[in-house]
């Protein structure tokens, strides 16, 4: 086993219908050609009595009800693409040989290993509905002729045991050449193999010995190599522009499971997604999602899209879309043998990756303050994926209140005395009972962004503790003391 | 440290030196707020929705999940934060006392109530806390009722404790709701805050009888 190809019959019908949602499990037909001549190139299977070259008109008398669609170059584009990644995840020599076929170079592969591959690659394809086959064999045409047999998967051990029963249109004889093979009673490719290649040639010439040579499943080892997909991105244009979440989830999916695929296949994971709604009036809505657990997981992506698309209002309706994942190397880590860990780690980081989508990227995290004296300095990062052991309690216990702030801080009047502020007028308002103050804290003053400011704890007559800051600007309620 | 000689020797060492990591059902998780601890009979409890009403500025919210961090954090249980008014300042922390802390902040009061119904079914926590206080009124009497009782069902079906704090009784039907009324003072912030939280006065209201006498029984 040197080779695989991967097939797909149907191709540009299974396109259109991986395209429309509206026509899964219906009878569609794939139609070519223009009025008189409009016949039918590819049925589903659901179109009963309709077969491939069929009049129009004669197709949807058999079959009431019948779908007709055109071939769309677009839909095709983005499964060749799909059929493309899965051949990839199989190995990086890969060559696009046709439309719905993919040929792999396996040399060097172990048989047994990439036999089970092969077999787990038609099935997850097959979950994505594209019911792939599978053919393998010692070179790429005979891997071919085999993916057309297979159910879903067949490997080529014998090659004459194989070969010697297919039909003599494997081998794609000219008409000229099959009505001499049919004077000659020869119906199957072992019937041609079985005479001497020599002598078709003197009687053929060199066609007939190039037909023998297809027929011996003999074809050229070297394949045209594709490109490995370099950006992970898709994308699609409605016509005409949809107005509801249904057809962009539609669409979103295919492309997450192409991009994903494409992804896994070179050995990288998402760290974040990147989408936008092309709007009818040609502005854009665009919004990126860091991932908190870098993946390549289909329903977590969508999980995460559906939250934000959900939420979103637009004004215009939406007449593309584009999804872009950023690659990142799968992280590699080993939790401490204390380490509490995760009771359900693919939820926590599902349901971070929506809360992220729904409030967006840099409001959820886990607090890391700076090292810095700024008031309010803090990052934001991803959570731990585990937690540590706590550190070792602090020498001096930590005093006073815990400060519950205003963002942004409240502008506020201030009536001041010689021993500080007595009176407070704005959002909060009231005598000053006792403050204490100030303390004076400046910094960055190398930098352009200088900042200094004054900070007053004051209690209310009232009742209740708030902070108060001067800076250039005025004072300021920056929050209640707790 | 005397070495172990029995198997069951080493797990009790093993057990006191590294807490169970998903410890799920029965007891509440302690608060180390020993008034509260003691008036829910340990701690909050789980699978329950608990309101904690700050009746009055500086009467000690902000004490109360200062010292529920530095708990969890020693029992090394997560928590996660959700804050409707933007208010947690990181820096009145150390920053070990945050690492088991997820802390989100929703631009409004809906999306903080969308944030808990998603955190709440996540069996990741220990505790999840909606804080409201510093959400106008107005806005809180605007949320539907539903979102509540949808918040109490979720609760009930997960292990960990819902602590809702608030400015004003807020959660209809809940089984606890403790109130706390007293400002503190600027003398006050003299003290440590293990003083502080050691003496913090709670008043215990049932919101909801049976539901409250379930849980006492």
């Amino acid at each position: 086993m040197k080779f695989a190809a991967l097939l797909v019959r149907n191709f540009s019908l299974l396109a259109v219908q991986r395209s429309e949602p509206a026509l899964g499990g219906r009878p569609v037909a794939l139609v070519a050609g223009e009025g008189r001549r409009a016949a039918v190139r590819e049925a589903s299977p659901e179109a009963l009595r309709v077969t491939p070259g069929l009049a129009v008109p004669l197709a949807a008398a058999r079959c009431p009800g019948l779908l007709l669609r055109e071939r769309d170059p677009a839909a095709e584009v983005e499964m060749q693409r799909l059929l493309l990644a899965a051949a990839f995840a199989l190995s990086p020599r890969v060559e696009s040989t046709a439309q719905g076929c993919c040929t792999v170079d396996l040399q060097g592969a172990d048989p047994a290993r990439m036999e089970a591959a092969l077999h787990r690659q038609a099935l997850e394809l097959r979950q994505l509905g594209v019911p792939v086959r599978i053919g393998a064999g010692d070179t790429p045409l005979l891997a071919r002729y085999a993916a057309r047999c297979a159910e879903p998967v067949l490997v080529v051990r014998e090659r004459a045991t194989f070969l010697g029963p297919l039909p003599i249109g494997f081998a794609e004889p000219a008409p000229q050449q099959a009505a001499v093979l049919e004077g000659w009673g020869i119906r199957t490719l072992g019937g041609l193999t079985a005479l001497p290649k020599a002598e078709v040639g003197a009687r053929m010439g060199p066609d007939g010995v190039a037909l023998w040579e297809r027929a011996n499943g003999e074809s050229p080892a070297v394949l045209r190599l594709a490109e490995p997909a370099r950006t992970f991105a898709a994308t699609w244009n409605y016509e005409p522009p949809v107005e509801s979440v249904e057809p962009l989830l539609f669409k979103l999916r295919r492309f997450a499971e192409r991009v994903a695929l494409e992804l896994r296949g070179a050995g990288f994971v998402a760290e974040s997604l990147s989408l936008s709604l092309l709007l009818e009036d040609e502005t854009d809505h665009h919004r990126s999602f860091r991932l908190p657990e870098p993946g390549a997981d289909v329903d977590s992506w969508l999980r995460v899209l559906q939250t934000h698309l959900d939420t979103v209002r637009l004004a215009e309706r939406v007449a593309g879309v584009r999804l872009v994942a950023a690659p990142a190397r799968p992280e590699q880590r080993q939790d401490g043998l204390f380490d509490t860990g995760l009771a359900d780690p693919s939820s926590f980081w599902e349901n971070l990756a929506r809360l992220s989508a729904l409030v967006g990227d840099d409001r959820v995290g886990t607090p890391v303050p700076l090292d810095s004296h700024a008031p309010d300095a803090f990052r934001l990062e991803r959570p731990h994926h585990a937690v540590p052991a706590p550190e070792a309690p602090p020498v001096h216990p930590p005093r006073g209140g815990a400060l519950r702030r205003f963002r942004p801080a409240w502008p506020a009047r201030v009536r001041c005395a010689e021993t500080g502020p007595v009176a407070l007028e704005g959002a909060v308002h009231g005598e000053i009972r006792v403050s204490l103050g100030p303390r004076i804290l400046r910094g960055d003053w190398w930098k352009p962004g200088m900042w200094a400011v004054e900070i007053w704890q004051v209690e209310l007559a009232g009742g209740g503790l708030y902070q108060l800051t001067r800076n250039a600007e005025g004072w300021w309620i920056e929050g209640v003391i707790d | 440290m005397p070495k172990p000689t029995t198997i069951a020797a080493l797990r009790s060492l093993v057990a006191a030196w590294a807490p169970a990591p998903h410890a799920r059902g029965g007891e509440g998780i302690a608060t180390g707020v020993p008034a509260i601890d003691a008036a829910l009979g340990g701690g909050l409890p789980r699978g329950r929705v608990t309101e904690l009403v700050s009746a009055a500025p500086s009467s000690g919210g902000e004490l109360v999940f200062a010292a529920l961090l530095a708990s969890t954090r020693a029992a090394r249980l997560r928590i996660a934060l959700i804050d409707a008014a933007d208010g947690f300042a990181p820096r009145n922390h150390r920053a070990d006392l945050l690492r088991h802390l997820v802390w989100v902040r929703p631009r409004s009061m809906p999306e903080a109530l969308e944030c808990a119904d998603v955190l709440v079914r996540d069996g990741n926590y220990a505790v999840m806390v909606l804080d409201t206080r510093g959400v106008p009124a107005r806005v809180l009497r605007q949320q539907p009722a539903g979102a509540w009782h949808r918040l109490r069902l979720a609760a009930e079906q997960n292990p960990g404790a819902v602590l809702v704090q608030s400015a004003a009784g807020l959660v209809p039907a809940v089984p606890w709701r403790l109130v706390l009324r007293a400002p503190a003072s600027l003398r006050d912030l003299g003290r440590t805050r293990a003083e502080r939280v050691e003496g913090l006065a709670v008043e215990v209201e049932r919101g909801h009888a049976g539901a409250g006498e379930e849980l006492a029984g």
